[in-house]
């Protein structure tokens, strides 16, 4: 057997084909007789298969839609008494072999923000770093490294290089980790100023152009989305079809900071997904509630009824639209996944929510 | 289980109740040094008034990351020997209100219940009864013969809902959950310009309608300490002001009464201000820099001065508490969404 083997090479079709957008499974109970038990998407990484092998194993991320992964319908979300909360610190969901999902426990700080680590063959990305710097608090370095080196033995790996980028450099709830890295060795960090990031990332003529990162068979686009911050990123994962829109566009209260910006950025995002499959957007954090166009105010840590992390990409139109209504002028659009604030204090009209909306009420205030 | 056994087990069953009994009964025997006949001496609560006390310079306030604070559930500071302040931590909830413990000979007043209902998340009931037990082992009392009052200053629930840990209290009288049940409790027909007088054995509490901020609160002086609490009514803080007559009604009462009864500290329900005069927003965890708990009579009378000149709904700072007459309810004076051009 050879010392690195791939798994079967399947065509990758063109980008432009509508088939992309049709390959989202439908959601089966107990799985679907009819759908085929051997799809063309279906990857396999062999990382059971030879016994007594030793050379690394590559993987090959070439698909012909995203590739198949689970998340967690529900979060943990807290408890009535924050001080007397047990929780993980870090709570990991693995996607799939190639991708985690991270969350800060929502008593540790109430912005509870996702962070994703992602793995190709030669290098692993750690997108964002969540809101607390003290690892006491918040062990994220201790986290990604045992998952890297878990991840590392299965493919028979010594060791991965890691990069850490930033969905925005000066997003305080999302930069806190990134001292924790500081002296990891093999460790990119991405920088915090905006100046800085664009020579990082290759985007002399920002907010226009893209770039990308290759992971080793695994290519992460970089987005330029500017709006919520002065220097907001998205990044696109080609692998999973997501984008990872930090605090762009995420099931919560979004601020924004510059409506022009924002405006342009959504547009850029919508063109990019007409070019590019996407299965889900993946933002930073989760304040909506289970209940159309009501969020959770500032600061709770107990969030029984939140919503799902993922947001399908029919939301961007929505976005867009809601973004463009608002443009100029301080408002709040409400609709049943997000609420945009252009303007307004993150406080202002917190529990009113759209009279176009279905008013559901939800017990808030138990204490 | 085999039959010798079973033979023997009624007989210890019988036995047992008969040996408990005898230990509660051994148990109540005073010691020597705690004895005392039921007539233990009077505690005089009428002289040399204000009977003095202090007040912590800082009292705990939370934490940057809540599921990380060490600190008490409940914070207790004795103000004196007979006057207990309790606050609920910011990390077990971020309204973080005060209680208070007023002992008397006869009777204890207890008012306002935090924000939390469950013991197990938050031993309110666990606290008191130890503050009650220190109290009456200090002063040579039975605890189950003081009877405890708890009442609440207004009809929200982040002053009442650890209400429900008290109901298989023995002596215990709780106040109802409904404004009729309120005023009933006081024995109150003219609310809310009755002052009634509440004895607790040689201590006084007057207590008088100060609606506004809701319509169901009540203000309370301690005769003892003279210490004016005025709920969320007034405080150091954002007074939520919905119904601005009646509460303009409160404060000339209020003002009315500093004209015949001397006033030591004014004091509220909550802190949300820092020392520098920074709103800390509604529903934080952690307010490091935090004001006293505390105000003075002149602060109090600046905000009616400020107050007479109140025309309008909006927030008005008076240098020491938010009026937020008539804003909707967890409005905070942050203007400041995050932006760049």
């Amino acid at each position: 057997m050879p010392p690195t083997q791939t798994s079967s090479p399947t065509p990758v079709q063109s980008s432009q084909s509508p088939a992309h957008k049709a390959t989202i499974p439908h959601a089966y109970p107990n799985g679907n007789p009819n759908a085929p038990l051997n799809p063309p998407s279906a990857r396999n990484t062999d990382s059971c298969l030879p016994l007594g092998h030793t050379g690394e194993i590559t993987h090959n991320y070439a698909c012909t839609g995203p590739a198949p992964g689970d998340i967690a319908f529900r979060w943990i979300h807290g408890s009535v008494c924050a001080a007397t909360n047990r929780d993980p610190r870090i709570q990991v969901v693995a996607y799939n072999e190639d991708t985690y999902i991270l969350r800060e426990n929502i008593c540790i700080n109430w912005e509870a923000p996702f962070t994703y680590l992602l793995f190709g063959n030669t290098g692993a990305l750690l997108i964002d770093t969540g809101a607390t710097p003290e690892a006491a608090y918040y062990p994220l370095r201790t986290t990604v490294d045992s998952i890297i080196r878990r991840w590392c033995s299965i493919r028979r790996k010594k060791s991965i290089p890691l990069t850490v980028v930033l969905t925005s450099g000066e997003d305080i709830a999302q930069n806190q980790g990134l001292q924790q890295f500081t002296s990891r060795p093999e460790t990119t960090l991405a920088p915090t100023q905006l100046a800085e990031i664009k020579h990082f990332h290759k985007l002399a003529s920002w907010p226009n152009g893209t770039s990308s990162i290759d992971l080793g068979g695994r290519v992460i686009d970089v987005i330029p989305t500017p709006g919520a911050h002065k220097d907001g990123i998205t990044f696109y994962d080609r692998y999973n079809g997501f984008l990872h829109t930090g605090d762009l566009l995420y099931p919560g209260r979004i601020q924004i900071a510059n409506d022009r910006d924002y405006v342009a950025s959504l547009t850029r995002l919508e063109q990019w997904t007409e070019a590019h499959p996407v299965k889900w957007i993946m933002g930073g954090h989760i304040e909506m509630m289970f209940a159309p166009g009501r969020a959770y105010p500032r600061f709770k840590n107990y969030r029984p009824f939140e919503h799902v992390l993922e947001l399908e990409p029919s939301v961007l139109a929505e976005a867009l639209e809601g973004a463009t209504a608002v443009l100029g002028k301080p408002d709040v659009v409400f609709r049943t996944d997000f609420i945009l604030l252009n303007r307004v204090g993150p406080d202002e009209k917190n529990y009113r929510t759209s009279p176009d909306l279905p008013f559901i009420p939800v017990p808030i205030w138990l204490p | 289980m085999n039959r010798r056994t079973f033979l023997t087990y009624p007989i210890v069953s019988a036995a047992l109740p008969s040996i408990s009994a005898a230990s509660v009964v051994l148990s109540r025997i005073p010691s020597p040094e705690t004895s005392f006949t039921g007539e233990s001496p009077n505690i005089d609560f009428t002289a040399d008034l204000p009977a003095p006390g202090t007040l912590p310079e800082r009292w705990i306030c939370g934490s940057s990351s809540c599921m990380d604070n060490q600190e008490p559930p409940i914070q207790v500071h004795w103000y004196n020997e007979h006057t207990a302040y309790l606050r609920q931590n910011k990390a077990y909830n971020y309204e973080a209100p005060f209680m208070h413990l007023y002992f008397g000979n006869r009777r204890i007043l207890f008012i306002d219940q935090g924000y939390t209902q469950l013991r197990h998340d938050w031993p309110l009931r666990d606290v008191v009864d130890n503050c009650i037990a220190e109290w009456c082992k200090r002063n040579h009392r039975n605890v189950e013969e003081m009877e405890l009052l708890i009442s609440f200053s207004h009809l929200h629930d982040d002053h009442y809902a650890g209400i429900n840990q008290f109901y298989d209290r023995p002596n215990t009288r709780y106040m109802g959950l409904t404004h009729e049940e309120m005023i009933g409790f006081w024995g109150m027909t003219n609310y809310p310009e009755e002052r009634v007088t509440l004895d607790l054995g040689s201590r006084n509490i007057l207590i008088w309608g100060s609606p506004g901020h809701v319509m169901s609160e009540f203000a309370y002086y301690d005769t003892y300490t003279q210490i004016l609490f005025t709920g969320d009514m007034f405080y150091r803080g954002r007074c939520y002001i919905s119904f601005w007559e009646p509460w303009f009604a409160s404060m000339k009462r209020l003002m009315a009464f500093l004209e015949t009864y001397p006033v030591t500290h004014v004091v509220g329900c909550h802190i949300e201000i820092s020392r520098t005069g920074e709103d800390y927003p509604y529903g934080i965890t952690y307010q490091p820099d935090e004001a006293p708990w505390q105000l003075t009579v002149a602060e109090l009378r600046h905000a009616y001065e400020v107050a007479q000149t109140i025309k309008e709904p909006g927030i008005y700072f008076t240098g020491s508490v938010f009026l937020c007459n008539q804003t909707r309810g967890t409005t905070t004076v942050d203007k400041n969404p995050y932006a760049y051009d």
